[in-house]
C-alpha cells in the first residue's frame, strides 16, 4: 500500500514501537521500488496537541527527509502529506497519487487546508 | 564523590545530560560562568571524575551516573538534583549515533537511537517541568541533520520528533516554562577529529562558515535560550550550524 498512515500513540514506548515500525515499512517499501506517502494529522504537524503525537508526526516527517536523501539516484518516491478533519478523501486520494508518482517531491511535506499558513514552517 | 556540597540559597541549578561529552562539557561550563550550580548527568562514570574536578576548582557542581533510557532515569536525576537546590533549567543533551544506509539499519539500531535521543529527553522534561520555577527553561539538543542527512534515517527521525515534541511542550507549559531546541551542525569533537582528513574536509566545504563550531560556540547558544535575554522565546529552534542549513 502506497498510503502509510501512523498508529495513534499514547506512550513513549508505543512512540518508539511505531517510529520503528513506520522505519520498516518504509525499507520494505522502498527496496521493493514502491512509493510511500506518509500521512498526517496537520495539528500533530503544528505540534498543537499532544506531544507524543507531534514528536510522531516530525519524527515521520525527518524520516521521509532521510530517506529522500538517500534515494536520490535510486530514484525512490517518499514524501509526506498533512490533512485536516475535514478534508475530502478524494482530494486527499489524488495527492496521494500524484506525490506517489513524483520524483521531483520525493523527501516534500504536503500540507493541505491552509491552516499552517502564518505559522512557522516545519 | 566526597564532601558536603557549599550551595548557596537561590542558586539557580541546571541538570545537564551527556555531560562527559564535548558539548555537554562546554554547556557545563557556561552554566557555571553564569553562576548555576550544575547536575552533570552522564552513562559513563568518568563523569565523576569530571565533577570533582570541577569543585575542586570551586564549582556548584554534582554528578549523577544513569543510562538515560531507563525510565526510572528521572527519579535517579531528581533524587540526586536535591543535594544542589531546585532545577531551573534542563538541558536534554544527551545522544547517540547508530548510522548506516537506510535499506540495511537494522530495527535495534533504529530504535535505539529514539530511546537515547527522543524517548529520554521527553521522559525527563515531562518528569522536570513541573518542578520548574516560573522562568524556568528547558534546551533540548536537536540538530541540523533533523532536516535531512544521509546514513543517519535513525538520527534524523529522532532528531526531528525532538523538535515537535519541543514545540508541543513549549504550547502546554507556556507561560511558566519555555522550551526550544538547538540545532548544532558539524562540532569539533573527538568524533570528528578522528575522521579521514578527506572526509572533514568534504563535511567543512559544505558549510558557508567555513569550519565546524567549537562546543563552546553551541553552549553560547544553550546559555543564551537559558537566559532572561531570552525570555520572549519560546518553541523555537535555533540552528547553531554555520550557516549549513542554508547551503546546498
Amino acid at each position: 500500500m502506497t498510503a502509510y498512515l501512523p498508529h495513534p500513540v499514547t506512550s513513549h514506548d508505543e512512540l518508539q514501537a511505531e517510529l520503528t515500525r513506520a522505519f520498516e515499512h518504509l525499507q520494505g517499501a522502498l527496496a521493493a521500488g514502491s512509493p510511500v506517502v506518509v500521512l498526517l494529522e496537520e495539528r500533530n504537524v503544528q505540534a498543537t496537541e499532544e506531544p507524543l503525537a507531534a514528536a510522531l508526526a516530525h519524527g515521520l516527517i525527518g524520516l521521509v527527509r532521510a530517506a529522500a536523501i538517500e534515494g536520490r539516484q535510486a530514484g525512490w518516491h517518499v514524501a509526506a502529506l498533512s490533512y485536516l478533519p475535514h478534508t475530502d478523501d478524494a482530494e486527499l486520494q489524488r495527492w496521494v497519487g500524484s506525490l506517489a508518482a513524483s520524483a521531483s517531491t520525493s523527501g516534500s511535506l504536503v500540507r493541505l487546508g491552509g491552516e499552517h499558513l502564518g505559522r512557522v514552517a516545519v | 564523590m566526597s564532601g558536603p556540597l557549599d550551595v548557596r540559597e537561590g542558586t539557580p541549578l541546571t541538570i545537564v545530560t551527556g555531560a562527559s561529552g564535548a558539548i555537554g562539557r562546554a554547556i557545563t561550563a557556561e552554566r557555571i560562568r553564569a553562576g548555576h550550580a550544575v547536575l552533570l548527568v552522564d552513562v559513563a562514570p568518568q563523569v565523576i571524575d569530571h565533577a570533582a574536578a570541577l569543585r575542586a576548582s570551586g564549582a556548584a557542581v554534582a554528578a549523577c551516573v544513569t543510562d538515560l533510557t531507563d525510565p526510572g532515569a528521572a527519579a535517579v536525576i531528581l533524587a540526586a538534583a536535591e543535594a544542589l537546590g531546585s532545577p531551573t533549567v534542563l538541558v536534554n543533551n544527551a545522544g547517540i549515533t547508530r548510522d548506516g544506509r537506510l535499506l540495511k539499519l537494522s530495527a535495534d539500531d533504529f530504535a535505539a537511537v529514539i530511546g537515547v535521543n527522543l524517548l529520554a529527553p521527553m521522559r525527563l522534561a515531562e518528569a522536570i517541568a513541573p518542578r520548574l520555577p516560573d522562568g524556568g527553561s528547558v534546551i533540548n539538543i536537536s540538530s541540523r541533520a533533523a532536516l535531512g542527512n544521509f546514513g543517519q534515517a535513525n538520527y534524523v527521525a529522532a532528531k526531528s520528533a525532538l523538535v515537535g515534541a519541543t514545540r508541543a511542550y513549549a504550547l502546554r507549559w507556556a507561560p511558566r516554562v519555555r522550551v526550544n531546541a538547538v540545532a548544532p551542525g558539524l562540532v569539533n569533537t573527538a568524533m570528528t577529529q578522528a575522521m579521514p582528513p578527506e572526509v572533514l574536509d568534504k563535511l567543512v566545504g559544505r558549510i558557508p562558515a567555513a569550519r565546524a563550531a567549537d562546543p563552546a560556540e553551541i553552549a553560547e547558544t544553550v546559555g543564551f535560550l537559558a537566559s532572561s535575554r531570552a525570555s520572549y522565546t519560546t518553541g523555537q529552534v535555533l540552528f547553531a550550524c554555520g550557516g549549513r542549513s542554508l547551503a546546498a
